[in-house]
């Protein structure tokens, strides 16, 4: 019966060569983009090297110094008392606004504060924002050189493709070695490989490359960067302000400690004190906005302050959620619509198929095949589309240094994704013509 | 081999109610060739479906081999239908994604019946109708004689006990028409096959064992 009715669907594909275009089309079309963005996400999002631990990631960018300002209103109304006018005064505290200094924290609160938290199970601090121009040939390169502690290579695990990180040791002693990307390899010495133990001359300094590893190109300009050395290297003696300075730290959760690790951080901002001379305009209080990995993607991609990180995740969860239910339901509506007329278009033969002794039950698993042998055929189309377009942004390099995969997972999910559509486009509209009154479907008599 | 006792249907509007059938009380015995014949919308093939269990009454009682129908939508009257029931249309009804063979042996998919042995009952019935030499064509690619003579290999494929055939030479000109009439007669006289036929074509139904007719949806003759 099934070799049947894949035969009878191949040969309906072939003949209604309108519908079959149409089906394919918008099957194919909603698959790609859908796989597409799936692997953009992913690419983004997912847990791969250096980002296996982002689950657990929490992130502290900076320490906000701030304080509430309060206001007293006065409300004067005017009363008549006994045909006396008379005074009727009100006084309320308002909170009227806050006022507030934050930035990136010196390397003193990082050890002294943020350091030692129970719920963490692995930390570093980076300076992330630390643009160097080196020259190659005369030409100006621009480079992102994070500077970091040993622990930076555990919380982020980039596969190294030659050579190694810097140890512990080596951040002791300020040892100038440095770990580059691909795309750094590239620009600086035109090759991407073999470039341990070549030189790089930064700021005046000679560094030692000591390691090299694949360019991930990610927005969030820590988790790629084009260069890491040790902070050592830096001139800390320039950090001479006790709160603020260059750093900001990355912790990874024990698992499932993500909200005990985020309130640890919280109560560690209250034990930091108020009255240090640094605090020049006398701000009350010391704040921590501790933040998942998604919710600082999603404040990055929103081009939001930190402060709204957590409120941005959902956002973009309500976009990405509005995005999907316009690629997938309402193609998919639309093909329950083609299959309706298609279905329907098929009334007499129903008839004919029922007259002769077919189920409700037979017509209702035909159309579903046919239905899933079309959407197979689109999904197919689909994953081919979805390739080329990765392709073509990938060499093209449209979305700046982000590399899109494409993988197997998304196969799995794109073809349960195709097997939804295709089950669920066929089986409304032939659960309805099933129903169909063999009288009736005849009288149709489009054979 | 059919009774129908005391048939009627009524077609309900809003605001019209039609009567198709009233009152129809006949029986069909086994191996009989019975025409019905009347003017357009007397109801003939209205009756002829309520025969073949595609349409219910709104009256009355059909017992088709000593089995009462009851149910129209069950899996027990569509088995009932694929295997003591074959359909004849006066426009044949064969399903242009299917070639000749395959539209012929759609009665056995509902069967428990292996490919190959479809493959040979379809063949031997389209050998009936004497076109073995068109199994791989499809129904655009017949004449409306040949699209008819497929139409009667797949009514005939299952061996059913009876045969409807709605105006089956209404479509055809005369010399295809005799054609067909003469594969329905030797299938009754040869096989012992019921045949119930609804013509317009008295020449035709002359030919058959008993003729009724139909006036206003009651039975006058």
């Amino acid at each position: 019966m099934l070799t049947n009715y894949l035969k009878l669907a191949w040969r309906v594909l072939a003949r209604r060569k309108f519908f079959t275009f149409i089906s394919l089309f918008g099957i194919s079309f909603t698959l790609g983009i859908l796989m597409f963005a799936l692997s953009f996400l992913q690419s983004e999002l997912g847990t791969n090297t250096p980002l296996s631990n982002k689950d657990d990631f929490v992130y502290v960018e900076q320490l906000r110094l701030q304080r509430t300002y309060f206001d007293t209103i006065t409300l004067v109304d005017t009363l008549f008392k006994a045909g006396v006018e008379v005074y009727d005064t009100t006084f309320e505290l308002k909170e009227s606004g806050t006022g507030a200094s934050q930035t990136e924290m010196s390397n003193k609160i990082v050890d002294t504060y943020l350091a030692d938290m129970r719920s963490a199970a692995d930390m570093t601090m980076f300076n992330a924002s630390n643009y160097h121009d080196v020259y190659v040939n005369g030409v100006k390169v621009s480079l992102n050189i994070l500077m970091s502690d040993a622990r930076y290579w555990t919380v982020f695990d980039h596969r190294l493709i030659e050579g190694r990180v810097f140890d512990e040791a080596e951040v002791n002693s300020a040892a100038q070695v440095i770990v580059i990307s691909t795309k750094t390899a590239q620009n600086y010495f035109g090759r991407e490989k073999n470039v341990v133990d070549e030189e790089m001359f930064i700021d005046n300094k000679t560094y030692k490359v000591i390691g090299l590893y694949p360019n991930k190109g990610k927005i969030l300009p820590f988790v790629s960067p084009d260069a890491v050395s040790p902070y050592t290297t830096m001139d800390l003696s320039l950090i001479d302000n006790f709160y603020f300075g260059p750093f900001e730290v990355m912790y990874v959760a024990e698992p499932g400690a993500i909200d005990n690790l985020k309130s640890e951080i919280n109560y560690a901002a209250t034990l930091i004190p108020v009255d240090h001379p640094d605090n020049e305009n006398d701000f009350k209080e010391v704040v921590f906005r501790p933040t998942t990995y998604d919710e600082m993607y999603a404040a990055g991609v929103l081009d939001v302050s930190n402060a709204e990180a957590e409120e941005s995740l959902s956002t973009m969860k309500m976009i990405l959620l509005g995005l999907l239910i316009f690629f997938t339901v309402l193609p998919t509506l639309n093909l329950i619509n083609i299959n309706v007329s298609r279905i329907l278009d098929r009334s007499s033969e129903i008839g004919v198929r029922k007259a002769f002794g077919a189920h409700q039950g037979d017509i209702i698993s035909q159309f579903i095949v046919e239905n899933i042998v079309v959407t197979i055929l689109g999904g197919l189309i689909g994953l081919g589309i979805a390739w080329a377009l990765i392709s073509i942004i990938n060499q093209g390099g449209y979305l700046g240094e982000s590399v899109l995969m494409f993988n197997t997972k998304f196969f799995i999910y794109s073809f349960i994704i195709t097997l939804v559509f295709g089950i669920l486009s066929g089986f409304l509209p032939a659960y309805r013509m099933s129903k169909l009154q063999i009288v009736n479907a005849l009288k149709e008599n489009k054979l | 081999m059919i009774k129908l006792k005391n048939i009627t249907k009524v077609y309900r509007t809003k605001t019209i109610e039609t009567t198709a059938l009233n009152s129809i009380d006949l029986h069909v015995p086994k191996g009989e060739f019975l025409s019905i014949m009347g003017p357009s919308g007397c109801g003939k093939s209205t009756l002829l479906n309520i025969i073949g269990l595609l349409d219910e009454p709104s009256g009355g009682t059909i017992l088709v081999d000593g089995h009462e129908v009851k149910k129209y939508a069950s899996r027990s009257t569509a088995n009932f239908r694929n295997e003591k029931l074959g359909f004849i249309f006066q426009s044949f009804h064969l399903i242009p994604d299917l070639n000749v063979i395959d539209n012929v042996e759609l009665p056995l998919l509902y069967r428990k019946v292996s490919s190959k042995q479809r493959k040979e009952m379809a063949a031997a019935a389209l050998e009936s109708v004497g076109l073995a030499n068109r199994k791989s064509h499809f129904p655009n690619q017949l004449s409306g004689g040949q699209k008819q003579r497929v139409a009667i290999a797949r009514a005939i494929v299952g061996n059913p006990e009876i045969i409807l055939a709605d105006e089956p030479t209404g479509n055809l000109d005369s010399v295809m028409g005799d054609e067909v009439m003469s594969i329905l007669t030797s299938l009754n006289k040869d096989n012992g096959t019921t045949i119930v036929m609804v013509t317009h074509d008295e020449r035709m139904a002359k030919k058959t064992d008993r003729l009724i007719r139909l006036y206003d949806g009651s039975q006058v003759a």
